[in-house]
């Protein structure tokens, strides 16, 4: 890395929160380890760090929790690692307004700690929340299983602040819960993945608490069952907030059962009313559905087995050797994972797949080290990609190691839309500076 | 541009898209296109070259190959109801009615997804579905006449947005012809795609990315039970505060509509839909969701609006008395015709909790101005529709007018909020656009359009300031660029 650089850096954040050397070891991707880590503390060092580095033409790779660190190609160059955990403030919220602003290098549950001393939450329940932040869970799309009722990072985020690799502050959107004033960029930055800009600040829409919350847990003697279970439930007048079908090894995960039969995990919250009418309607409405039996969690046992789901990915097994999510049509899912399952049986690996049935994202662990070698890995993500493909979904390699990077694709082909995404990244990102290589398509 | 093209290419012209498209589907002359010179906003008027109505995405296509050939400007165009002048042929050239691609191509009820083209309005979507429990959420309140088209491109709401989310929640997928009439998806079926939230940035894009042919759409089911409440009161102050209130009871309900005492009277004077006469202020709020604990919920609100010094609340007794009440409601803007020459309805959005300063300072302006100010809009939502009053044939009315809703338009800005909630910036509102946003703001946002549009003939001259106005914004009255060309008038 350039001297001049590493200087400037120094400079901007001062040199207590300029890391270099052995330092960067917690930040290395794919084997590859960064020049420098800089850690600004407000959005003016971010754009003084774009800028600096954009004139050394040293790539800058944004950084939260690293939670999603894993998602993208193997980078051909790191430079300067972007860690923005230290702008971690809650700038505004007004509980009436059900907005707040913050800075987006807050984690996730300090996030919810402050909305909830008023009362509110934001719609969002992704995976480790107390390490990841509010930037890279929208850079990276990140959900949960509430998804299913509350939706996305697209239906809460209603304003950004970006820093521009040329160092530019720009807003899009804003503070108000409608608006149609200019293009939308919150949408264009969700998922993005900092390739064109760096999100700093984000207003988010948030809601109430309910007042009550349960976590409906449904057994049944098989996968298929239980997943016409989950379309029966999507058929009907029921509004589970979360709505999530789950094999026999990812139910052993969760400490219930022995590897086999499926599970739903229904979340049912709101008013007590409806939330009692809710969980006997649930029994009512699954019992045809050869269900084994129904449990219904709250408190400390309701939070610990939605956060035992949510961490499947690293929680699962022991070691870990990939794990793939798929994107396909709700309806599909359970066929789609009994296949799947067949799949990695066929090839004598374990895997463990749950999904967010009425979303119809799945998320597929394969069991690592005594279980698989590297080969029998990588036949097992080609014969995933082939069948979710098939069914006209997407496949996605979320984590594996290098070797397997390698040898499948990370990203599926999005098709003839990549020209224009290639194109938004060269107007905007003209050098290819901002996490450059690890995108959809080289972008 | 219009005024350069000479008789003789227009009729080469006309044969040629008459050859694509077939006989009846070119307009060239300036009586067949003065239908097309405006909007739902009649301030400006635009006359095209032509007006043609593809059925098929390959026309489409055709079409916009040819305008990139003669280098004329182009613009889709739904039912016309927007009302920004979004839709405006602003440089002349094209406009490419979309009402004969009006199908419902699909539905899979199994996946609550919806294909359809972008001419089907919007209620039939609802229409189509409804006998199998279902709907489409998003609800312009011309939603009767507006295009599913249309409301992609300005992002449409309405009053069920509140908890429903605006287009963009709903849109998964888009066939679009890009401003090179290249055919690509964006989007699809499924809830992701990989790569750029492509669809999501298309949206609301007032039709400067392209041309949306095909569109997937979430369908929801159908509420198991709705409840309907209004509540009467003696001040708007009180009538604001309830909108907080009911928010601060921890309730998101489905739509929260303020309607002030002009609306009423002409309501009541135009429907008789029973709405408290003499009240100054009344909310009409739905709840919807599962049938147990509705009630609960009502209670909560009522609480609320009582707690709030609401003078009278009642809930729809049935059916017929909720469908009275939403009828008072969407036609409001009919009953103004009722008590005015003309109208001209804002669009400003607000934090919900100024609501009471900002109304009040609304009503000022208009004082200020000399003219009388109806005020019905989606509280809830902090999205302000101030209708203001006035006589067309009253000389300089009509520009106190355009300036009073400048200032009402700075209000919203200063307080944090936008310039629109959901009807476009267009030609309406792009002199505004400063208020909000900083020149880099907007530098970033025309790169983004160099992306899709790099000829910048699809859609010219629309939701970026003319570049004379930046740095002076807000300045009520200047003459649009086309103005000055003589290619359009305001009116």
């Amino acid at each position: 890395m350039p001297a001049p650089l590493l200087d400037a850096l120094r400079g901007i954040v001062g040199p207590a929160h300029v890391l270099t050397g052995a330092d960067c070891a917690p930040y290395v991707v794919d084997g590859r380890t960064p020049d420098a880590v800089a850690a600004p503390g407000t959005k003016e060092e971010v754009a003084a760090i774009l800028l600096a580095a954009a004139e050394a033409s040293t790539p800058v790779v944004p950084w939260g929790g690293g939670t999603k660190m894993g998602i993208g190609a193997p980078p051909p160059r790191l430079g300067v690692v972007l860690m923005l955990k230290r702008m971690n403030r809650l700038l505004e919220h007004e509980p009436g307004d059900l907005t707040a602003t913050v800075e987006t290098g807050i984690t996730l549950s300090a996030l919810q700690g402050e909305l909830g001393k008023r009362g509110q939450w934001l719609s969002l329940d992704p995976a480790h929340a107390d390490k990841a932040t509010l930037g890279g869970v929208l850079s990276s799309n990140a959900a949960g299983p509430r998804r299913h009722l509350y939706g996305s990072c697209r239906d809460q985020l209603i304003g950004v602040t970006v820093i521009t690799a040329a160092g530019a502050t720009v807003k899009g959107g804003g503070k108000v819960v409608k608006n149609v004033a200019g293009y939308d960029l919150p949408k264009l930055f969700i998922g993005a993945f900092g390739t064109l800009g760096v999100i700093v600040e984000a207003t988010v829409k948030v809601r109430p608490r309910p007042d009550a919350d349960r976590l409906v847990v449904a057994r049944f003697v098989r996968l298929k069952e239980a997943g016409g279970a989950a379309r029966a439930v999507m058929a009907s007048d029921l509004l589970p907030s979360a709505l999530d079908l789950l094999d026999g090894e990812a139910l052993r995960a969760l400490g219930q059962g022995r590897g086999d039969g499926a599970a739903l995990l229904l979340g049912v919250d709101g008013i007590p009313e409806q939330v009692e009418w809710q969980c006997a309607e649930v029994e009512r409405l699954l019992r045809p559905h050869a269900l084994v039996d129904t449990r219904v969690l709250d408190g400390d046992e309701r939070d610990a087995t939605w956060r035992a789901r949510s961490g499947l990915g690293h929680g699962a097994f022991p070691d870990t050797a990939a794990v793939m999510r798929w994107t396909v049509l709700p309806a599909q899912v359970a066929d789609v994972m009994e296949q799947g399952a067949a799949v990695a049986q066929r090839a004598g690996v374990v895997a463990a797949l749950a999904a967010h049935a009425g979303v119809g994202v799945v998320e597929a662990v394969l069991a690592g080290a005594g279980f698989a070698d590297a080969a029998a890995v990588v036949g097992v993500l080609n014969e995933w990609r082939a069948l979710v493909r098939g069914a006209g979904g997407q496949a996605l390699i979320e984590s594996a190691p290098l070797a397997v990077k390698v040898a499948v694709p990370v990203w599926d082909d999005p098709g003839p839309s990549l020209r224009i995404m290639q194109r938004i990244k060269s107007q905007l990102d003209p050098n290819g500076l901002l996490n450059p290589g690890r995108f959809v398509g080289g972008i | 541009m219009a005024a350069d093209l000479d008789p003789t290419r227009k009729k080469t012209l006309r044969r040629e898209l008459e050859g694509m498209l077939g006989k009846g589907a070119v307009l060239s002359e300036p009586d067949e296109l003065l239908v097309y010179e405006s909007d739902g906003l009649t301030l400006f008027r635009a006359l095209a070259d032509f007006v043609v109505f593809p059925t098929s995405v390959e026309q489409v296509s055709a079409i916009v190959k040819l305008a990139n050939r003669e280098g004329l400007p182009f613009v889709a165009r739904g039912a016309g109801t927007g009302l920004s002048g979004g839709c405006l042929p602003a440089e002349g050239g094209l406009v490419i009615s979309l009402m004969r691609m009006n199908r419902v191509l699909e539905v899979d009820y199994d996946n609550q997804i919806a294909v359809v083209e972008p001419g089907l309005v919007n209620l039939h979507l609802s229409w189509a579905v409804g006998p199998k429990g279902f709907y489409y959420a998003p609800d312009p309140s011309s939603q009767q006449a507006c295009t599913v088209g249309g409301n992609i491109a300005n992002n449409s709401g309405g009053p069920h947005t509140l908890k429903y989310g605006v287009t963009v929640n709903h849109v998964l997928g888009l066939e679009v012809v890009l401003p090179d009439g290249e055919i690509m998806w964006l989007g699809g079926r499924t809830r992701e795609a990989q790569g750029y939230d492509m669809a999501g940035l298309f949206v609301g894009s007032e039709g400067t990315f392209g041309i949306a042919t095909k569109i997937i759409v979430r369908i929801l089911k159908q509420p198991q039970a709705v409840k309907t409440v209004l509540a009467a009161f003696d001040s708007v102050d009180q009538a604001s505060e309830a909108v907080s209130a009911v928010i601060g009871r921890g309730l998101i309900p489905a739509a929260m509509e303020m309607i002030d005492q002009t609306t009423i009277e002409a309501v009541e004077d135009a429907f008789g839909c029973g709405y408290p006469r003499g009240a100054a202020a009344a909310l009409l709020i739905e709840l919807d969701g599962l049938r147990h604990g509705l009630d609960a919920q009502a209670e909560r609100v009522i609480a609320a609006c009582r707690d709030c010094g609401a003078r009278d609340v009642r809930v729809a007794r049935d059916e017929a008395e909720r469908q009275l009440l939403w009828k008072g409601r969407k036609s409001a803007f009919g009953a103004f015709g009722r008590i005015s020459p003309a109208y001209m309805v804002m669009d400003g959005v607000i934090p919900r909790t100024r609501l009471p300063e900002v109304l009040r300072k609304v009503s000022e302006i208009a004082a200020a101005h000399g003219l009388r100010v109806g005020n019905v809009f989606h509280a809830g939502d902090g999205n302000l529709h101030p209708n203001i009053l006035y006589d067309p044939r009253v000389p300089g009315e009509e520009a106190r007018v355009v300036e009073a809703g400048g200032e009402i338009l700075k209000v919203c800005a200063a307080v944090g909020g936008s310039i629109s909630g959901e009807h476009g910036i267009g030609l309406e509102k792009m002199d505004y656009m400063p208020l909000i946003f900083t020149e880099a703001d907007l530098d970033f946002m025309r790169e983004l359009r160099q992306a899709f549009n790099p000829r910048g003939l699809c859609n010219p001259g629309k939701i970026f300031p003319s570049r004379k106005a930046c740095g002076e914004a807000g300045i009520a009255y200047r003459p649009h660029p086309i103005e000055e060309k003589g290619l359009a008038q305001r009116f």
